[in-house]
């Protein structure tokens, strides 16, 4: 086991390069810039490439490209660069290629606070591109270690599932300099849970059947295999077809492949649920270390607090909000856009409510004024900051 | 089917789903005709398009591999797959104008820049056809379109001292053509040449649209009437006369004087990790 403290960011491309990527394209961005700097660094002498792209959109272009070629490939970016990539993002999911995708989040919209951390991108992640007909893999570290880990793990996914896998990170995971191990055995990188799969090859011309089946091959591209992919809508044998019938068989395929096998994705951290809470606490990335702090404390004040932190946000996982409570959804953002799950998934007669704040993560000490309000029934304020405007 | 057709084309994509009169498989014809006169056989290309007429008729006509990328991108997959794949296999991208010059002009200079392997026939159909004929950025001054109804009045990039292959040959090309697609032998010559350089080879080639083109600029649909009217306005390079619009003939061939962006990537990534194996650490 190597031992670093070391960013998020090094983390991140450490965990990359153990589980095989040896292609990076990105473009300049706060706070993912760190990681482009890294693999430039460290690719080549893994016989890797390091590809500066002239925008976004070209970066996961040229990672998806190599991707079609048979090489496991990545990306990083944050909000302004991840919009960009809506185009690929497409071709990927359409064509079945797997790749990872990292999104350090930072404060938006545009521009906005660069070199803070936001979660506004909840349901971005969940919809990449347009068109709809697909479902999508995203994963939400809260640490530098559990954003190695998970970086790994979207490569073991992206493979099995023949699809992008998105990391979800935000600033403070990426820029923070945290405790890091890198497994050097395969005993330490069991140990650790981390899976790994091997690129394999589709054999043939066809496509693939309306099949809900994972651990099919990629299409690779230069194996005179006569593959064929394309951004239009495929027929099973690989041609471009305009119908409704090829085209409910191709999306049978991108939403039921990774529906049907939710298990194999689920993640998710949970503390005193069983101790029948009142109110349960939800929160995701580094929100989530506050949060843990205000609910362990809050236990040894005699409050019934549990917690839950999903760390696959997407498919979301609807099976641990099974428990009648009053659920508490803190967020990087002042909208609330998780919250909007747990209202679906969480029992009818739940009560439901939001504290976002952005830019900074929450105190410990406004979550428990938090807690105490909700425990109290008294009125919350919801966005972290007192302004008569909210 | 021909001899070319049956060695080297899907019989489930050919012909294709072009308009009738459409001249596209005149350029698509000539750039097989290079590939088989060169010898390539099935296995040694892998052929891309992008979107569009050029784009959606080409695709999967070759036995072969084949990609299509989303609209003006697939410079920059082309430029990320040319490194994952065999150096030996050729890549070739047919694709439309408004594809190349149009939204994917930057990724096409980035491909220029890097000089990455890839022959690049950009099929001109003087605008956006497949949508129903709107202008471009090589529509002819004064020309009805859907979208300038009035006559087009917005400069081009094919007039003197506006010419996208100056661009490209600004950004570092290191092969330029301009063809029309009745051009025949002159034109499969041209594009041996552009294949057997190692890096970045664009042939411009423009080629009649009677559908919407011609009914729309020249008030027929007649497939003669735009030929005749390419043809007319299309002169090999010395031979121009007033009326002349597209010279044809090779603009620019600096074939393999810079190195390939793969190859040179290759290379250095080969000496580096020599010298950090060696060094005995990553």
């Amino acid at each position: 086991m190597k031992r670093f403290l070391e960013t998020g960011n090094f983390a991140i491309t450490e965990g990359a390069i153990l589980a095989g990527c040896r292609l990076f394209a990105g473009y300049p961005i706060t706070p993912a810039t760190e990681i482009a700097e890294a693999m430039s660094l460290k690719l080549p002498r893994f016989g890797g490439y390091y590809i500066q792209a002239e925008d976004e959109c070209a970066a996961m272009h040229l990672a998806v490209g190599a991707a079609a070629g048979g090489m496991k490939t990545m990306t990083a970016t944050s909000g302004p660069g991840f919009i960009l990539y809506a185009d690929p993002y497409g071709w990927a999911i359409g064509c079945e290629i797997p790749i990872v995708v990292l999104n350090s989040q930072r404060v938006g919209p545009v521009s906005g606070l660069t070199g803070a951390p936001g979660q506004g991108e909840f349901y971005n992640s969940r919809y990449p591109t347009h068109g709809g007909n697909y479902e999508t893999i995203v994963l939400a570290p809260n640490s530098a270690q559990e954003a190695m880990e998970l970086t790994v793990e979207a490569f073991y996914l992206s493979e099995r599932f023949r699809t992008p896998v998105t990391v979800l990170a935000d600033q403070l995971i990426t820029d923070g300099l945290e405790d890091i191990s890198i497994p050097e055995t395969d005993e330490e990188k069991a140990a650790m849970g981390l899976r790994f799969k091997d690129r394999e090859v589709h054999q043939g011309p066809e496509f693939y059947p309306p099949t809900d089946e994972i651990d099919l091959p990629p299409v690779v591209l230069g194996r005179g295999t006569n593959a064929m992919c394309s951004d239009w809508t495929p027929t099973e044998e690989g041609y471009d077809i305009e119908t409704v019938e090829a085209h409910h068989k191709h999306s049978y395929r991108m939403i039921y492949k990774i529906r049907n096998h939710r298990e194999i994705i689920s993640r998710y951290e949970t503390l005193y649920l069983d101790e029948d809470p009142d109110l349960i606490v939800v929160a995701y990335g580094t929100p989530s270390r506050t949060v843990k702090t205000a609910v362990k404390m809050a236990k040894e004040k005699g409050q019934k607090i549990g917690m839950i932190r999903p760390i696959s946000l997407w498919p979301f996982p609807d099976e641990i909000f099974s428990k009648k409570a009053i659920y508490l959804s803190v967020e990087l953002n002042y909208d609330g856009q998780m919250v909007r799950e747990i209202q679906r998934a969480a029992p009818k007669d739940s009560e439901i409510h939001f504290f976002g704040k952005c830019g900074e993560l929450p105190a410990v000490a406004e979550l428990q004024d938090t807690f105490d309000k909700l425990l109290n029934g008294e009125p919350l304020n919801r966005i972290g900051w007192e302004t008569e405007a909210w | 089917m021909d001899r070319l057709t049956n060695k080297y084309l899907r019989a489930r994509k050919i012909p294709s789903t072009a308009c009738s009169g459409c001249g596209l498989g005149q350029s698509h014809k000539a750039l097989v005709q290079a590939l088989d006169e060169l010898d390539y056989q099935v296995d040694d290309i892998v052929w891309g398009t992008s979107i569009g007429c050029a784009g959606r008729q080409t695709f999967a006509t070759w036995k072969g591999d084949n990609f299509a990328g989303t609209h003006g991108r697939v410079y920059a997959i082309a430029r990320g797959l040319r490194l994952a794949l065999p150096p030996e296999k050729k890549l070739i991208l047919t694709v439309g104008e408004g594809d190349a010059f149009g939204i994917g002009l930057n990724h096409l200079l980035h491909a220029v820049r890097s000089n990455t392997q890839m022959t690049i026939l950009v099929n001109d159909n003087l605008g956006y056809q497949s949508t129903g004929g709107q202008f471009g950025w090589t529509t002819p001054a004064g020309v009805v379109t859907d979208s300038s109804p009035y006559g087009m009045s917005e400069p081009n990039w094919v007039q003197p001292n506006m010419d996208i292959l100056d661009i490209l040959k600004s950004a570092g090309a290191t092969f330029l053509a301009r063809h029309v697609s009745m051009d025949g032998r002159p034109l499969v010559e041209t594009l041996k040449k552009a294949v057997q350089n190692n890096g970045c080879s664009i042939v411009h080639t423009v080629f009649p649209c009677p559908t919407n083109f011609g009914k729309n600029a020249l008030g027929s649909r007649n497939a003669i009437k735009i030929f005749n009217w390419i043809k007319d306005h299309a002169a090999p390079m010395g031979e121009e006369t007033e009326d002349t619009t597209w010279q044809t003939g090779i603009y620019h061939d600096a074939s393999n004087s810079r190195p390939e962006y793969s190859q040179a990537m290759r290379e250095k990534v080969a000496e580096i990790q020599r010298r950090y194996q060696d060094e005995g650490s990553h």
